[in-house]
């Protein structure tokens, strides 16, 4: 049920046939989210690529800064916005920080797109539940910008997102957005007091929970860091979801993105091949323990 | 037609087909042996040869490999794919283990997505097996699908007579070469009969065992079992080295190397048994030593069968033959608690 399961049936753009060599991609825009997040939007440098390429909500890109390394990002973007592809990346290791000190004008490398996407079938119709953390709106957006621009396909839409502290909340221009748009019901909170923040104060599943959306007819859609998405699974099962209606996306380390190089596996199911989007259903026997 | 020939004809051999081919053969390297291209002359394999240390899989997945290169100008970046290697190549005297380990190879690295390198050297390159009739203590390949005269995986097959081959075609091309290849005489139906005999020896020389029913299940049952896999994993040292000897492991890295304005992306073989092969700058999901073991069995017993219906072990028992600490897989996977144990219990 979660997007195209047939991995060669997936949408290939490979450069020169090689599907390990990356795509040259200029930016044009870089947003500061947050201290430690910045959202590039960039282009193909290859014009007929830019016309042809295609994605879903929910898929990757291998994104390389040429001589440092690769790493992979879910494109952050909406399909049904194709002007450019964005990416919101925080710098925490090698090719993020090396990312982070590119600018407009400067080029990386992009591979993609990979994996499967959120099922859009299965949730048109549905009440959707957005629940995020920190840099976790980051795939979540893509996806909701898509329900957005498709509106009266989706039925009612709350959105529960979190973060450390004020600061550290992502893509405030689109929560202002939402917040302004009255059929979608926005709920921002912050871990901890921060002197500054004038809304909510808890934990993300402890929102959620007291929030309370219906589970009747609903999909939770959840992304965040592991120790939030673990203890957001309880939560919505609390809140009268079964299994089958949360859906998570999940990062893990990388290296080729389709399936071979080994390491991203939770069980028998591959993040970059069989995921990275998955019914809770898919992953709890395994998720437990390994994420 | 089945063929056969004189072990003093070997060097003959090697050398017509060296006019087509690079050939590769059972060869010294220091300390260690590998299949290497031939010299031209040295048959000493014949005596010494009973497997490579370092597993044929590296004819076709180096150790190290450039993937592509770049460099930069005022024009922006350049990135220019290595070109494959296409070159005609033949890997004498392979063992039936390591052939059919290389069909599992093949499912992964055509699943989906092509893997160029590899498969450009898989289409390139012609298996010559030959069955073994000295196998080591540490093989199980009848426990797991294999056997040791399997010709299956294989585009010749040779059987060991005692002072000559036996040769057979097993696929077209197999069956092409030994046609045309000179120096070859009919196999008599007495050679048949005793390349019978040599196979059903070399079976029962294969004496370590294992029970592999059930064995998916068993370790779904005790995936969680943590208290199991701190056992089994304890003498571990994570040295990594039953991975990269092993025939069926593939996992690699890939890594950038800068020199002034060029530099080239590079795979090289990684292992799950290394702590940093899955961390991530935040978190790790395999940092205890234990969760790696479990990966390592696990991928190779449960989620390789799972996704592809075959277990990713040949029984080759280089693992066990390596490893410095003498952690043996064949045990580790007797010990297993069945379904309906404790495991089973806990897990409710």
């Amino acid at each position: 049920m979660i997007g195209v399961t047939d991995i060669s049936q997936r949408r290939k753009f490979l450069a020169d046939g090689n599907v390990y060599l990356p795509h040259v991609a200029v930016i044009e825009k870089v947003i500061e989210e947050s201290p430690a997040v910045k959202t590039f939007h960039f282009n193909f440098k290859d014009e007929k690529l830019r016309e042809k390429f295609a994605f879903e909500s929910g898929q990757f890109g291998e994104y390389s800064v040429i001589g440092v390394g690769e790493a992979p990002f879910c494109i952050s973007s909406s399909p049904t916005r194709p002007d450019h592809l964005e990416v919101a990346m925080q710098a925490v290791g090698k090719v993020t920080r090396a990312l982070h000190q590119l600018g407009v004008g400067s080029e990386i490398g992009f591979r993609g797109p990979y994996g499967n996407s959120f099922p859009l079938d299965f949730l048109q119709g549905k009440n959707l539940v957005f629940v995020g953390g920190g840099i976790g709106l980051a795939p979540l957006r893509s996806l909701i910008w898509n329900v957005i621009d498709n509106r009266d396909k989706y039925g009612k839409i709350d959105i529960v997102y979190g973060a450390r502290t004020s600061v550290d909340l992502c893509f405030k221009y689109d929560l202002d957005a939402w917040e302004k748009d009255d059929s979608i019901n926005v709920v921002t909170t912050i871990d901890r007091d921060d002197g500054v923040w004038k809304g909510k104060i808890g934990l993300v599943p402890n929102i959620l929970v007291e929030a309370a959306p219906s589970a009747k007819d609903a999909v939770a859609i959840v992304c965040g860091p592991p120790i939030m998405i673990r203890f957001t699974f309880p939560a919505l099962e609390k809140l009268g979801f079964a299994p089958e209606q949360m859906i998570t996306t999940l990062e893990k380390r990388m290296k080729c993105g389709i399936g071979k190089c080994g390491r991203c596996n939770i069980g028998n199911l591959y993040v970059c091949r069989d995921g990275p989007v998955f019914t809770y259903a898919q992953i709890k026997d395994f998720i437990s323990s390994e994420h | 037609m089945a063929k056969k020939l004189d072990k003093k004809d070997v060097s003959g051999l090697l050398s017509r087909w060296q006019k087509d081919f690079a050939v590769m053969v059972p060869s010294k390297d220091g300390n260690t042996t590998r299949m290497a291209l031939w010299d031209g002359q040295d048959t000493g394999f014949l005596e010494w040869y009973r497997n490579v240390t370092v597993p044929p899989k590296e004819v076709f997945f180096p150790s190290q490999e450039e993937m592509f290169h770049f460099k930069k100008d005022e024009a922006g970046h350049h990135l220019e794919v290595t070109p494959v290697d296409e070159s005609k190549r033949l890997v004498f005297a392979i063992r039936p283990c390591d052939a059919r380990a290389m069909t599992m190879l093949d499912i992964v690295f055509k699943d989906g997505y092509e893997d160029p390198y590899y498969l450009s050297r898989r289409k390139n390159t012609l298996l010559v097996g030959l069955g073994c009739t000295r196998p080591y203590s540490s093989c199980f390949c009848t426990s797991v699908g294999g056997d040791p005269s399997d010709p299956s995986s294989v585009d010749i097959m040779m059987i060991d007579l005692g002072d000559a081959f036996l040769v057979e075609g097993i696929t077209p091309e197999g069956s092409d070469l030994v046609d045309r290849t000179e120096g070859l005489v009919d196999a008599s139906k007495a050679d048949l009969a005793r390349a019978d005999e040599v196979k059903e020896e070399s079976r029962k020389k294969i004496t370590r065992k294992l029970d592999t029913k059930g064995i998916e299940k068993k370790l779904l049952s005790c995936f969680e079992d943590e208290a199991y896999w701190q056992e089994v994993s304890a003498k571990c040292v994570s040295c990594g080295i039953c991975t990269l000897l092993c025939p069926t492991c593939y996992c690699f890295d890939i890594n950038d190397e800068m020199f002034k304005k060029q530099g080239s992306r590079v795979r090289s073989w990684d292992s799950c048994a290394f702590p940093l092969y899955t961390k991530m700058p935040m978190e790790n999901p395999r940092e205890d030593k234990w969760r790696r073991v479990r990966q390592k069995v696990c991928h190779k017993y449960e989620f390789f069968p799972m996704n592809f219906g075959v277990i990713a072990c040949v029984g080759c028992g280089r693992c066990i033959r390596s490893c410095p600490v003498n952690w043996d897989i064949t045990r580790v996977l007797e010990s297993v608690p069945a379904v309906s144990g404790a495991a089973a219990e806990k897990k409710k």
